[in-house]
């Protein structure tokens, strides 16, 4: 069976590519995708910890299960402020938020 | 999923890992929404072949049902641009492709030479286990979760809210 660093292997991946498209992306909506990614990255390390260590069933599911909600809150709020954003300037590129620069 | 073996991985990572870049790389933010809702069912399938059923199920629910769908919208709500390159990159955006290479690299190594406390057998929790961990053991935190989703809601409403003209 495959082991488990296959699958952390995956999840490293899958945190990187997120993280490419947190720094690169412009589009703030793009940018909560790109978290979005990121968590089910640890998702998936989450739930591989779980199948395979040896402290009893589901404790790490658990923890997925509380992830899920959070990142539906996060992402509800990320796309509210990007709405309220674009709304107030027209724009969702994140570079451009520098007000409060001297 | 017992036995699951490991070809049939690489292709559960490609179908995780293929439309993430592709996600990243689109210029038109439809076809990136299209491409994550495409990396989170592969996420769904790579749940299944850790025996987390449950899961992988609440994964197409709320990922692939509700988050996808609030994302659409947030896209069709705002008016997208087209054009050259720059437009859809930061300046910073050359470094970060290496950066987030080595980011995977270090993790990679970090994560592969770990020394894990295997299980004899795959976990394999029944849902009736789970939601006695998560009643039980875990019902503050799952309590404390519906306060902060509550929170999100009436905070996100206020956000996007279309202030009355004075």
């Amino acid at each position: 069976m495959t082991p488990l660093q296959y699958y952390l292997a995956l999840a490293a991946a899958l945190f990187a590519v997120g993280a490419w498209g947190v720094v690169a992306r412009r589009n703030i909506i793009l940018v909560v995708m790109c978290l979005e990614l990121m968590l089910n990255a640890v998702n998936i390390a989450l739930v591989a910890f779980s199948n395979y260590s040896a402290i009893g069933p589901g404790r790490g599911e658990v923890f997925v299960f509380i992830v899920l909600a959070v990142a539906a809150a996060e992402v509800a709020v990320g796309l509210a402020i990007g709405i309220a954003m674009y709304r107030l300037r027209e724009r969702l590129d994140v570079d451009e938020l520098d007000d409060l620069k001297g | 999923m017992n036995g699951f073996s490991t070809p049939l991985f690489y292709i559960v990572a490609a179908v995780v890992i293929i439309p993430a870049v592709l996600m990243v790389s689109f210029r038109n933010l439809i076809y990136s929404a299209i491409a994550m809702i495409a990396s989170f069912t592969g996420v769904a399938i790579v749940f299944i072949t850790l025996n987390a059923e449950l899961l992988a199920a609440a994964q197409l629910l709320i990922y692939v049902g509700a988050i996808s769908i609030l994302i659409l919208f947030a896209i069709m709500l705002t008016k997208q641009r087209s054009g050259e390159l720059r437009l859809f990159f930061h300046r910073q955006a050359w470094a970060a492709l290496p950066a987030a290479v080595i980011l995977a690299a270090v993790l990679g190594v970090v994560l592969g030479r770990g020394k894990y406390n295997y299980a004899p057998k795959p976990q394999n929790p029944t849902t009736a286990q789970l939601s006695r961990l998560l009643f039980n053991q875990y019902a503050l935190p799952f309590e404390l979760v519906s306060l902060v989703l509550l929170v999100a809601i009436a905070g996100a409403v206020l956000l996007a809210k279309r202030e009355k003209r004075r």
